[in-house]
């Protein structure tokens, strides 16, 4: 093994043009799945941060006509105890309302919350672009277009006016944005006992809203499945996140698969640019190998100084494409920028898929090296003596 | 260069020579009946039913027309290659059945080969070439270890007279340099003996009349066997048997 070692390192330092030139192959291929694999990730996650990051992974609502309901308390207590990968139970009074300005009405979303506890969902205390969340008075934060729009500012007051046609005299106490243009226009936030209080629903809610721990976001079908199986729950409907934005799950695997598509054929490439460089190492080093073998090496070590060979280079491509593919994506984040100086897609760089891509790379290597490997332990010293 | 040859026998060879000297006249390599045959369709029989044997401690010469068969005969004895019929027995044990592996060890602790093309490796040194050997023989570890294989190799290299350019890479020394590289090569495991393949057929005469003081005193100083393949008439006079093989046949066997 030692000695195998050392004569692969010395055939491969005596052609070290050519050992550069592979190592920087493998390198550049390793960098390519690092950069574009991390680049993937990071779009995807930013994507999904975009879409459930603040909102539910679960909503129950009524399956009657009546859509508010009173027994949340309970029910709230039951799905807490039904399953260890939800992290958050909360409830929503949602009614429609009319922000009535001086020529016209804005239709708004008014969502009664109870603040402290929905922040886990919703992050409005991040959201807050001034002022502060409302209290259990008379208060509503609402979205930032807005305060534009008629000229709002934090400390005015404004009239709703309900469905029924009771008005609400309220004091803005500040703006969100939720990075969502069709929330920021049109939701108001109250605390969830000022909702019931003015929509006359005392101890009333329209919907339980769940988040799930973060390993667990993509079963969120599965612990919707489980909740609606419950005996109480025949009166009320389970969706979950997954259902409601099925396109965009199909985009981010229609974008994994081409991403792993990408990889593969990177690899495919190293593999064959090492795999034809190993080839013709044999037949350059035909004549070392023989006469190896007259002198009493055995197959097994002619082979493993190949497979030496290609772990060698797997190995020294594999590090070096880990520096170059990380000062890409470093580069990347630093100069493809938006206007504010930060990164136009935030990068996923994982440990994990770092390590995987050199162990891919050296895995690639080896197996590329098997055949040359093979190739040596086949030759007969005879033919080399013979034919000089 | 006998002073030399002295001060290597005294560091590690002499239990081995008295051993050596208790049976000499035992035949190291003997052939039985050994046929050679080339080919898959048009058969061109290269041997036919050759008999021989090799003594210990002997110095002879294999002699013939280019295409007689000689590499051949050298080939088989040295288990590069296999008989078509016919046995032959190396330390009186049949190569015959033995294993791949099995003639890889017999090669690497019993035979040194010299051939006309010296087959240094040009990736090492001279110093790390002659040591390659032993290396080999270290990955199965039936034998002794030597307590200092350089010292060793370095020995070897001042016997043949290379002491100078130990460290130089061995492509870079002059031909007849490189043949008495592969000669310490071929002798670092001690071998029982030294297969020669027309050794000093691309050396000018004064290279070539070194090398066969060379051997010649190494047979007397350690008691290596010799088998020197020659075309050279004067050369062969020089050793002490003479084997002539003519259309794969011996034609002639004389020992003075
Ligand atoms: N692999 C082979 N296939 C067919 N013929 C061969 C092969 N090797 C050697 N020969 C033939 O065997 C004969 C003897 O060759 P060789 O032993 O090299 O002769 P010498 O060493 O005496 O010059 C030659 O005629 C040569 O052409
Ligand atoms: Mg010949």
């Amino acid at each position: 093994m030692k000695l195998g070692f050392r004569i692969a390192i010395r055939f491969l330092t005596a052609s070290l043009g050519q050992t550069l030139l592979i190592m920087i192959g493998i390198s550049v291929g390793v960098s390519v799945q690092i950069f574009i694999g991390s680049l993937i990730q990071g779009l995807q996650q930013s994507l999904l941060a975009s879409t459930i990051g603040s909102s539910p992974h679960i909503t129950i609502v009524s399956d009657t006509s009546k859509k508010e309901f009173s027994e949340y308390i309970d029910l709230a207590d039951e799905i807490r105890s039904t399953d260890e990968r939800i992290k958050t139970v909360t409830y929503v009074l949602d009614e429609p309302a009319f922000l009535l300005t001086e020529d016209t009405s804005q239709s708004l979303l008014i969502r009664g919350l109870p603040l402290s506890e929905t922040e886990d969902i919703y992050h409005f205390q991040e959201a807050l672009t001034e002022g502060r969340l409302p209290a259990s008075s008379a208060e509503i934060l609402l979205g930032s277009p807005l305060k534009e729009q008629y000229g709002l500012s934090v400390g005015d007051m404004i009239t709703l006016l309900s469905t029924d046609n009771t008005a609400l005299s309220c004091t803005i106490t500040g703006f969100f944005d939720l990075k969502v243009a069709s929330l920021n226009e049109s939701w108001g936030i109250m605390s969830l006992s000022a909702a019931q209080q003015y929509f006359a629903f005392p101890d009333q809610v329209t919907g339980i809203e769940l988040q799930l721990y973060d390993p667990y976001v993509f079963e969120a079908d599965l612990v919707a499945d489980k909740l609606q199986e419950l005996p109480d729950f025949t009166s009320w409907q389970v969706q979950n996140w997954k259902v409601q934005n099925e396109s965009l799950l199909s985009g981010l695997q229609g974008q994994s698969i081409s991403s792993i598509m990408i990889q593969v054929f990177v690899m495919i490439s190293v593999v064959l640019g090492i795999a034809s460089v190993l080839a013709i190492s044999v037949l350059q080093k035909s004549k070392q190998i023989g006469i190896l073998k007259a002198m009493g090496m055995k197959n097994r070590l002619t082979s493993f100084i190949f497979l030496a060979q290609g772990a060698i280079l797997g190995l020294g491509g594999a590090l070096l494409g880990i520096m170059l593919g990380l000062a890409l994506s470093f580069s990347f984040t630093k100069f493809a920028v938006t206007s504010d100086g930060s990164p136009v897609v935030a990068l996923s760089i994982q440990p994990w898929f770092i390590i995987l891509s050199g162990a891919i790379a050296v895995t690639a290597s080896l197996a590329a090296s098997l055949l040359p490997a093979i190739r040596s332990s086949r030759l007969n010293p005879i033919d080399i003596i013979r034919n000089s | 260069m006998a002073e030399l040859g002295e001060r290597y026998s005294k560091i590690n060879i002499s239990p081995v020579i008295e051993k050596r000297k208790e049976d000499i006249m035992a035949s190291i390599i003997e052939l039985k009946n050994v046929s050679k045959v080339y080919g898959d369709d048009i058969l061109t029989k290269v041997l036919s039913d050759i008999s021989l044997s090799i003594e210990e401690g002997s110095f002879s010469s294999v002699i013939g027309q280019s295409g007689s068969g000689k590499s051949t005969l050298l080939n088989l004895m040295g288990t590069l290659d296999k008989p078509t019929t016919g046995d032959i027995m190396i330390n009186n044990t049949s190569i015959k059945n033995l294993s791949k592996d099995e003639l890889a060890v017999l090669r690497n602790q019993t035979i040194g080969f010299v051939f006309q093309f010296h087959y240094l490796l040009p990736e090492f040194s001279v110093l790390e070439n002659v040591l390659i050997p032993y290396e080999i023989m270290c990955t199965d570890r039936k034998k002794d270890v030597l307590e200092d294989p350089k010292q060793r190799a370095v020995s070897l290299l001042k016997l043949v007279g290379l002491e100078k350019v130990i460290d130089k890479n061995a492509a870079r020394i002059s031909g007849g340099q490189q043949q008495r590289a592969a000669i310490a090569r071929a002798l670092m495991n001690h071998p029982k003996i030294i297969l020669a393949d027309e050794p000093t057929g691309n050396l000018d005469s004064y290279s070539t009349e070194m090398i066969y003081d060379l051997f010649r005193e190494l047979n007397n100083t350690l008691h290596t066997t010799f088998l020197i393949i020659t075309h050279d008439q004067k050369v062969a006079e020089k050793t002490d048997r003479i084997i002539e093989i003519k259309d794969g046949r011996i034609n002639l066997d004389i020992t003075k």
